[in-house]
């Protein structure tokens, strides 16, 4: 049932990004609707497809790489319903629902079925950890999603393009305003995801380091969110500077989290799918 | 004979403004113009619409109505113009052809700038003016009325009026690509052109809190910023103000006033807030590599010309739309129409043959000695053969509706089956 659930909701997400691709690149209009709808209503089947299987494990969620990009899929959906009812931004469904799709399709591909947590991972911790550690990565592809839209939006404005793409986009400054919020939200969600992780470690084994690619990864990308949020404050940095450091920053996350659960490196962030 | 609709006159299409001018109504002249016109034999209702791209008069009429003498009495009037002159501008539009047309004029649909507004409020105001000096009735009324509310439709319902065609809303439009909002922002007018001063005023009304106007000769400067609320300033210390505009508006005859180095310094000490460049001037103010300045964007007079084209295409587009809903109410309009001279024709022919049936009957059946089941089918079969009889007049009839050939076979109609003249 967790499966197709799952499956549902990967076509939901599938047939929002195409609703979403024909009113913003085509300007159909019946399709203006369909796009939010159909991506709201694939993160309430998603929901279920995860809430079904956090009860048959207990209260764990992710615990496998399908589950995690699952996980994570969801969440960068929710993230988005949080935005679009906050601040009218539906229009970021354009990317986010392609990219719940290409996530949820992995899971889907991916699905192994029910995995046992392994027993020193079991703890208290650990929901904590990882919702917060997610979060914050959700709320990070949401800074993603906007910074894409602000560039398309810029470009269309520097080329003079005054076309049906320009005209369905919400102004520079308000999506530059967007983006900072996410980064003020992603920011702490990341700082207490690594101390979380950290203060766990310690519990476990009594170090707060142990060199895990997943932490070496989680450091880089703290020092260089910190490091935008400070020029942002400092210096002004804004607009496209600002979205073109926001897709780094995402772009080093994205091959981060490859990186720990694909490649044969062992850890407690799973990994070796490849061996 | 039958009533008819009729829209004669010249417009922006048909005639040029020269002439258009010459036959414009003024308003004084309208009671009597009117009053000429009821006067003209067969016209029953008339309403006069004198806008600066159309002279119209509309009218209903019974019967025919003398093509010349309405151009005299309606269009030409006392101003000079010869009627040689004036009628090869002119067009006709009757029936269903009338109706079309004034919902057409009514939802903007056959204006130069197709979905502007102003046309309704006219037409709205001339419709009154007539209907003041008693000259509308029952048809004209309703015709005015229905126009209007098809104009609403048409305009809600489709998007003709949503995209802007001017210089000024199309640079408000593109501010708001650029800002979220326009509250509380500065903007900054160079020179004194009239296609910047009204795109300052745009701007003011759109939430713009601050105008800065600069100018080479102050004296001049000072005096529209007096007007708008602002401030004037001198052209020599511009690069002291121009960090302070969010939008900066040329239209200065005085050539390139602003370069990219500039704008690139101005940009830095707004720490990156954007700026947005109208350049309104030919030759241009700004310098074009602006454009390339992170944070600053510049559009000049090509570049809102060609949105508002697109714009402009947008909206005939969409202009397809309204016509498919003007064709609905006309068919809704004209079946109420044709109701009033129609349905009592047919009504009344039936009446009469149905009188000599009877009649025939009686007279017949009384002379012969029938039962009761043959007097039955003897009357059924009168009774079909007046239906057989009739059908094909009142299909004609009926499928005349509207047509040029409606008034012609209901008169036919009339004098074939005698019937007189309507009592309408």
């Amino acid at each position: 049932m967790e499966l197709a659930f799952l499956q549902l909701a990967a076509t939901a997400y599938l047939v929002s990004a195409l609703a979403f691709g024909a009113h913003v690149l085509w300007s159909v209009e019946r399709a203006a609707s369909a796009g939010p709808l159909l991506l709201g209503l694939g993160f309430l089947v998603h929901g279920v497809s995860i809430a079904w299987r956090t009860v048959d494990s207990g209260l764990v969620t992710v615990v496998g790489f399908a589950e995690g990009l699952s996980f994570f899929a969801w969440l960068v959906a929710g993230a988005w319903l949080v935005a679009q009812r906050r601040y009218s931004l539906s229009v970021i469904g354009a990317v986010v629902s392609p990219l719940a799709f290409a996530l949820t399709l992995a899971a889907v591909i991916l699905y192994t079925g029910g995995r046992a947590v392994p027993a020193q991972l079991m703890g208290p911790w650990l929901p904590v950890h990882v919702s917060l550690a997610f979060l914050g990565n959700a709320v990070f592809a949401l800074a993603f999603a906007v910074s894409v839209i602000y560039l398309v939006q810029e470009n269309a404005l520097k080329s003079h393009r005054a076309g049906s793409v320009l005209n369905r986009l919400p102004s520079l400054e308000q999506l530059d305003r967007v983006n900072f919020t996410c980064l003020a939200w992603g920011f702490p969600l990341l700082t207490l995801g690594i101390m979380t992780g950290g203060l766990w470690a310690v519990a476990d084994s009594g170090h707060f380091w142990s060199g895990e690619p997943r932490e070496i990864f989680s450091v880089v990308l703290w020092v260089l969110y910190a490091g935008l949020l400070q020029l942002r404050f400092t210096r002004g940095l804004r607009g496209r500077r600002a979205s073109l450091a926001t897709m780094l920053g995402f772009a080093i996350l994205v091959l981060a989290y490859l990186a720990v659960n694909v490649l044969p490196v062992a850890g407690r962030h799973g990994g070796g799918v490849l061996s | 004979m039958a009533r008819g609709l009729l829209v004669y006159g010249i417009n922006h299409h048909s005639a040029p403004v020269e002439l258009r001018e010459r036959l414009s109504v003024p308003e004084e002249a309208l009671e009597q113009r009117l009053g000429e016109l009821l006067e003209v034999p067969g016209v029953e209702e008339a309403v006069l619409l004198s806008t600066c791209n159309r002279v119209e008069m509309i009218a209903c009429c019974a019967g025919d109505v003398s093509r010349g003498e309405l151009l005299n009495t309606g269009l030409l009037a006392d101003n000079g113009v010869a009627p040689e002159l004036a009628e090869p501008h002119a067009y006709q539009h009757t029936g269903r052809e009338a109706v079309r047309h004034l919902f057409r004029v009514a939802s903007s649909l056959d204006s130069l700038v197709v979905g502007e507004p102003q046309i309704l409020g006219q037409m709205k105001d001339q419709y009154l003016l007539s209907h003041g000096h008693s000259s509308t009735g029952p048809v004209l009324n309703r015709l005015f009325h229905k126009s209007f509310s098809v104009a609403k439709r048409v305009r809600s319902e489709t998007g003709i009026a949503s995209k802007s065609v001017s210089v000024a809303s199309v640079a408000v439009d593109l501010a708001g690509k650029i800002f979220e909002s326009l509250e509380g922002r500065t903007a900054l007018l160079l020179g004194l052109g009239e296609i910047g001063e009204v795109t300052a005023r745009q701007l003011l009304s759109a939430g713009v809190e601050r105008l800065l106007v600069a100018n080479r000769t102050l004296e001049t400067a000072l005096e529209l910023a007096r007007e708008l609320d602002g401030t004037a300033l001198p052209l020599e210390r511009m690069a002291d103000y121009l960090p302070l505009a969010d939008l900066v508006i040329g239209c200065s005859g005085g050539g390139q006033l602003v370069m990219a180095a500039e704008v690139s310094a101005a940009v830095k000490e707004r720490r990156h807030r954007p700026m947005f460049f109208i350049d309104l001037a030919v030759p241009r103010n700004f310098d074009p590599a602006i454009n390339n300045v992170d944070g600053a964007y510049l559009y000049d007079v090509d570049d809102l010309a060609s949105v508002i084209n697109e714009n402009k295409s947008s909206r005939r587009r969409e202009a397809t739309e309204g016509e498919v809903l003007v064709e609905q109410e006309v068919d809704s309009f004209w079946q109420w129409f044709e109701g009033l001279e129609l349905v009592p024709t047919i009504v009344e022919l039936r009446e009469s043959v149905e009188i000599i049936r009877t009649t025939e009957l009686m007279r017949t059946l009384d002379k012969m000695s029938l039962d009761e089941d043959s007097r039955e089918r003897v009357d059924q079969m009168t009774r079909s053969m007046m239906n057989k009889l009739l059908h094909s007049p009142t299909s004609v009839l009926k499928e005349a509706g509207g047509s040029n050939e409606e008034t012609g076979l209901l008169s036919a109609a009339r004098r074939l089956f005698g019937l007189g003249d309507p009592e309408t």
